[in-house]
């Protein structure tokens, strides 16, 4: 398998980040039905799915060195992106093993870890390819590596992860690496309880779905990783849309209208896996971040047409919540053009091969 | 790293002390095992001459070790014969089913201090926290409460551990409880495995003592107290009638029939096989349910619980 | 106090001692005590009083009956005193808080880094219902906000008080109101007074 990177693509400035049609294909689209509302829908993180992004538990793909190099600008503006408090150190390199061995074993041609042994003290040597990083470090000794060890393997994977440690029943966000966030804090939240960090989420702590899910992910068992889907939209491919940058990008939502929207406005989903860690019995969670165009999306016309209805449905407390009020009717007036009306089968699949 | 079972080589026993065997293990098939943290277990599956056991162990290898997990079984006469298995007919050589690592016992890493207690082979889960205590630079202490006789079955795995202090049942050598909660300074954690009748005296005295509950930590360590009197159970849904014998757990039984059952820890502890409990009356042995939950009669945790009269109806 | 839905605001409790404590501190901020209240905390603590000390922050009239009894200047006076005396408690103690929630979480914050667990803590909020805000664009600090709306402190920006709370930080959190349309300021109400 190769991946043709797009090195230069940003996202910020001038936004020239775009999906190659192989990419819109395997978009993780998050709605099987026309009516969206929260729930539990966790399931076990199997290597297949309805998308080619579920195929390894980390996925790698064309925007893999422009994602790390926007990571590397966000937290030079800003290092408080990555948080880790002092009791998590054996997190932290549960954290570099697991994605190390399961990048290494996944993109062969891409990324190799060649170790000495197995326990703290050994030798290891970590090749990334893509971003030309070759680090020997001793497994378990920080300063063999140019910074810990949870930020060292963040910054050369896509997405935010975040740790939670596990005690007295409860989980507490007491790690963070956050640079592509959908407005929230870490800075804000690091340290909080499993309840206090989702506060803010309208409606759902009122159906229970949060003391469910804590209690699930208590018993969450080694080797068994589960994962989710989430969502919302944001303006221009923009990563950072951090609570911290709001100023910068909130007056993009004022830039929407009819005639931009399909080029401006972006369905961004987010796939959160979740891992016990094995020697601190913590709870890795990663979150994967997917960002296409309306245009994208209604090249394929099941979820042009699916993406209408949900988003013409759902509840005022999530349009507020997931901060769409200002530029929802010019999306939704641009993809009504792409919702005939039919009836849709359910589930998530794209329903074509090509575009 | 992702994977339900495994399978498992016993690549040597040993008797370390009377009733006590050590056994070594590593992957069938000569890769490498997941780690594993301070305080895991691993649940083996024991497919004896009359029935299968599936027991829990904590290991005692040294944390996040890939190339071999140990336990230490002590014979216990009166078990489920798990025990008895291992200390009769398990060889080297022979494979084992065995699931990925669980752990119930993990070590507090907020804690400004670690304070073990142990009753017997309840030391077990702390053979690893001193492997990572020693790596992590923290605070700890490891009281072990044993036969005289015993005190050196576990030198192996305790060189140059220096904060371990042994106490027996004789003038100058019982282990005062109360005094030493009393004399821990503020963010010591409390761990404490053993029989269970020790277990209930450190937790009275640390309650006793003031301390708050989130910082006391018991592993109900052999809570194995699965047997009884004999009785029947029904499951309602696969339309099953089980008789579930002395020396079985009720969740032993259902398995022997051929009903998969959701289970972790086996012992009460992890409220994973909770099953609706449709008629009858439950003798409730876990650690999960509420008080609110047992008089309400309508939940039993099959791995522990039995009847305490008459027959169960399960919804299985 | 404030109600809100949003489950990262705490939930204070009324004070009483927890008689299965060893050891109780009482620290209370002085401009939250009304007249009678002090004799009021002495009656409710009277089952402790052999094993209770009182901390008094800020100018407040002593009564007896609060065990042995100390007055401090301010909440940081509080803070350095839990350090140096931290040696002195253990496992079994217990922290009584009364005061306006930046008192308690400054109080509250030093006592857990000097390891007093979150069951050895409770909290009663009194007084004033002004808020510290974070602002998420700066992360200054501004306090003895009564608005909806607040001028950052630190970076002058218009911040929107949000109900989210940060133990950590003992504030709320605080986001630029006007971001998408700069200058479009909705009315700013009195709430926290």
């Amino acid at each position: 398998m190769t991946i043709a990177f797009k090195p230069d693509e940003t996202f910020r400035g001038d936004y020239t980040y775009r999906n190659s049609d192989a990419a819109v294909l395997r978009f993780p689209f998050p709605f099987p039905e026309d009516r969206y509302m929260y729930s539990v829908n966790i399931e076990p993180h199997v290597r297949s799915g309805p998308s080619d992004v579920f195929l390894r538990p980390f996925d790698v793909d064309e925007h893999y060195i422009a994602e790390c190099r926007d990571k590397a600008i966000t937290l030079e503006r800003d290092p408080g992106r990555c948080q880790v408090l002092p009791h998590m150190m054996l997190a932290q390199w549960d954290t570099l093993e697991l994605l190390m061995e399961s990048l290494s074993a996944d993109y062969p041609a891409l990324f190799s870890l060649v170790k000495e042994g197995d326990d703290f003290g050994s030798r290891w040597t970590w090749t990334n390819r893509p971003l030309g990083i070759e680090q020997r470090f001793i497994f378990g000794d920080p300063a063999t590596l140019p910074c810990e060890p949870f930020e060292y393997i963040t910054r050369q994977a896509q997405g935010d992860f975040a740790i939670c440690d596990q005690r007295d029943n409860n989980l507490y966000m007491d790690a963070g690496m956050v640079t592509s966030q959908a407005d929230w804090s870490l800075e804000f939240d690091v340290g909080m309880s499993f309840m206090e960090w989702h506060g803010p989420v309208p409606l759902a702590h009122q159906t229970g779905v949060f003391e469910r899910a804590l209690k699930y992910l208590l018993m969450l068992r080694l080797g068994q990783p589960v994962r989710r889907l989430n969502w919302t939209m944001t303006i221009n491919p923009r990563l950072d849309t951090s609570p911290e940058s709001f100023p910068e990008w909130g007056p993009d939502r004022a830039s929407v209208t009819p005639d931009n929207a399909g080029r401006k406005v972006h369905l961004r989903v987010e796939l959160q896996t979740l891992w016990r860690l094995p020697r601190s019995n913590a709870i890795l969670f990663p979150i994967r971040c997917y960002l296409a165009s309306l245009e994208d999306l209604a090249r394929v016309p099941k979820w042009g047409a699916r993406l209408h209805r949900v988003l013409s449905t759902l509840p005022p407390e999530l349009v507020e919540y997931k901060g769409l009020t200002r530029y929802l009717p010019a999306a939704l007036e641009w993809l009504a053009r792409h919702d005939d009306g039919r009836e849709l089968p359910v589930g998530t699949e794209s329903g074509i091969t090509t575009l | 790293m992702i994977g339900e079972t495994l399978r498992l080589k016993v690549a040597a026993v040993a008797d370390i002390a009377p009733g006590l065997r050590h056994v070594r293990l590593v992957a069938a098939d000569g890769g490498k095992l997941p780690p594993a943290a301070a305080g895991a277990h691993v649940q083996l599956v024991l497919a004896g001459a009359t029935r299968t056991h599936r027991n829990a162990y904590s290991l005692v290898s040294r944390p996040g070790a890939r190339d071999a997990w140990e336990i230490i079984v002590r014979r216990v006469p009166t078990s489920r014969g798990g025990s008895a298995y291992v200390h009769e007919s398990l060889q080297a050589g022979d494979v084992l089913e065995a699931g990925w690592p669980g752990n119930l016992f993990a070590p507090v890493r907020t804690a400004r201090r670690q304070l073990m207690i142990a009753g017997g082979i309840g030391i077990t889960p702390f053979l690893s926290y001193l492997a990572e205590f020693a790596f992590s630079g923290v605070e700890h202490a490891l009281h072990v409460c044993c036969r005289e006789s015993e005190r050196h079955a576990f030198d192996p795995w305790l060189a140059d551990r220096p904060h371990v202090a042994w106490h027996w049942d004789a003038d100058g050598h019982r282990l005062d409880i109360p005094a030493l909660l009393a004399a821990q300074p503020m963010g010591t954690h409390l761990y404490v495995c053993g029989p269970a009748a020790m277990n209930d005296e450190v937790l009275a005295a640390a309650a006793a003592a003031g301390w708050p509950d989130t910082h006391v930590h018991c592993e109900h360590f052999g809570s194995a107290l699965s047997g009884g009197e004999a009785f029947r159970a029904f499951l309602a849904r696969s339309g099953i009638e089980v008789d579930v014998a002395e020396d079985e757990s009720l969740l032993d039984a259902i398995e022997r029939v051929g009903v998969k059952a959701p289970c972790l820890c086996r012992g009460g502890a992890c409220g994973v096989c909770v099953t609706p409990l449709l008629e009858g009356e439950a003798e409730h042995r876990d650690h999960v349910l509420s008080a609110e939950e047992r008089a309400a009669g309508r939940l039993i945790m099959p791995c522990v619980s039995r009847a305490r009269a008459g027959r169960l109806v399960l919804d299985l | 106090m404030m109600h809100s839905d949003i489950k990262s605001r705490p939930v204070y409790q009324a004070l009483a001692p927890d008689l299965a404590g060893s050891r109780h501190l009482l620290v209370v901020e002085g401009e939250t005590l009304v007249a009678g209240r002090l004799d009021e905390l002495a009656g409710l603590f009277a089952p402790v009083q052999a094993t209770l000390h009182t901390w008094l922050a800020g100018a407040a009239t002593p009564v007896a009956g609060l065990g042995r009894l100390w007055q401090l200047e301010s909440a940081a006076d509080v803070v350095d005193a839990l350090a140096c005396a931290s040696r002195g408690y253990g496992v079994g103690d217990r922290l009584y808080v009364q005061g306006t929630e930046p008192f308690l979480w400054s109080v509250a914050t030093a006592a857990a880094v000097v390891g007093f667990g979150e069951k050895q803590l409770r909290l009663h909020h009194a007084g004033s219902l002004r808020r510290r805000v974070w602002c998420t664009h700066c992360h200054g600090m501004t306090e003895g906000v009564t608005t909806s709306i607040v001028a950052c402190g630190g970076c002058g920006r218009h911040l929107l008080v949000r109900d989210h709370f940060s133990r950590r930080l003992g504030a709320f959190m605080g986001v630029m109101v006007d971001a998408e349309a700069p200058g479009e300021v909705p009315a700013i109400e009195e709430v926290f007074a």
